[in-house]
């Protein structure tokens, strides 16, 4: 019995993938494995002794599982861990390293809406939401998960290619002495100082300037 | 009076985050933590807040730096740089504790023993290393609360 214990491969790179705190779990299959392989889940918060099982994931054959809703106490660190199973064989438990959702997460960029009068610009931006368990939960603005949140605009001159940077921390800017009827395109990121988190850039929000009366 | 002092959590931070994975991978020990069990950091009153900063910033200085050498000399000094910019916020935090702006209720008091005891519990080397590998806890209690 010995034998069969651990004989099958372990599942490789388990880690967490986070994005707005929506926290999935991943692995990879077992080297030279694909088809057929089972896995189950289970996960522990960091100083609590007990590891808890998640049913939802138990004998699945996906390399991924969601442990949003388990891991959503962003004041708790945590661990999960994985097991393979194929014919009779299982592996070891795998586990991740300590998963803190408030530093280890990706943050999308901000939503960014534009409009302009002749000579200016203004532009109003939303950050994106924390994870929800149902779309009827009431939001949680990552605002309000990082106060030191900041935003980095880029304002770009389509005609000269002259382009403007500013880093606000409100979530309004209006551009003024812009020339009139001119096209100009808006980019803005998200920048929290500690701990240290960046979004990409959104993607460009182009509008013109009205023309001259 | 508010007892204020400045830091570069930046710093401190951006010092740990690199050696954070090195660090809590030496602690094998899910099931225990120093700072955040049985009761968390984030439960502590306002009124609190300053003196368990306070008693941190000495637990860290007096018992954990010292006692984290690694065989890793970038690992050591990245420890060495986050524990000088703890002694310098320890000796401004002192000067509040000297002028009664730091005042230690009960319930810190309480908190404060606890995290002595979660230390204790453990070998010097195990503990400091755990503690260590905790200072994210740290540092996200201070940004929310501070």
């Amino acid at each position: 019995s010995g034998e069969l214990c651990c004989s099958l491969l372990n599942p490789r790179n388990v880690r967490f993938e986070s994005i707005n705190m929506k926290n999935v779990l991943h692995w990879s299959a077992p080297e030279g494995t694909s088809n057929g392989v089972l896995y189950k889940v289970k996960y522990s918060v960091y100083g609590v002794g007990k590891w808890i099982r998640k049913p939802e994931c138990r004998n699945i054959n996906r390399t991924w599982c969601d442990l949003s809703n388990e891991t959503s106490d962003y004041e708790e660190q945590y661990y999960a861990s994985v097991k393979a199973f194929l014919n009779g064989m299982f592996s070891e438990w795998v586990e991740t390293t300590r998963f803190n959702p408030l530093t280890d997460t990706k943050i999308d960029p901000p939503m960014v809406s534009v409009s302009s009068t002749e000579k200016s610009i203004s532009i109003i931006l939303t950050a994106p939401e924390k994870w929800k368990r149902t779309p009827e939960e009431e939001s949680v603005s990552l605002l309000q998960v990082y106060p030191g949140l900041q935003y980095n605009v880029s304002v770009l001159n389509k005609k000269t290619k002259k382009r403007w940077f500013f880093s606000i921390s409100n979530h309004t800017l209006v551009v003024p002495w812009l020339q009139p009827g001119t096209a100009y395109c808006v980019s803005a990121q998200i920048h929290v100082t500690t701990p240290l988190l960046d979004s990409g850039f959104s993607k460009e929000h182009c509008i013109a300037t009205l023309k001259d009366k | 009076g508010a007892c204020r002092v400045s830091m570069s959590m930046t710093e401190i931070r951006a010092g740990f985050t690199a050696i954070k994975a090195n660090i809590q991978a030496r602690d094998p020990i899910r099931t225990l933590s120093i700072l955040s069990h049985p009761h968390s950091l984030h439960k502590v009153k306002s009124s609190d807040r300053c003196c368990i900063t306070h008693h941190l910033f000495n637990f860290y200085v007096d018992k954990v730096f010292k006692h984290c050498k690694t065989e890793d000399s970038y690992v050591n000094r990245k420890i060495s740089s986050i524990a000088n910019s703890f002694l310098s916020v320890r000796r401004k935090l002192g000067h509040c504790h000297e002028q009664n702006q730091c005042i230690c209720g009960q319930e810190s008091t309480e908190k404060l023993k606890q995290i002595l005891a979660n230390y204790e519990g453990l070998n010097v080397t195990s503990a400091a290393m755990k503690s260590l590998g905790e200072l994210d806890i740290l540092l996200d209690w201070m940004e929310k609360s501070h």
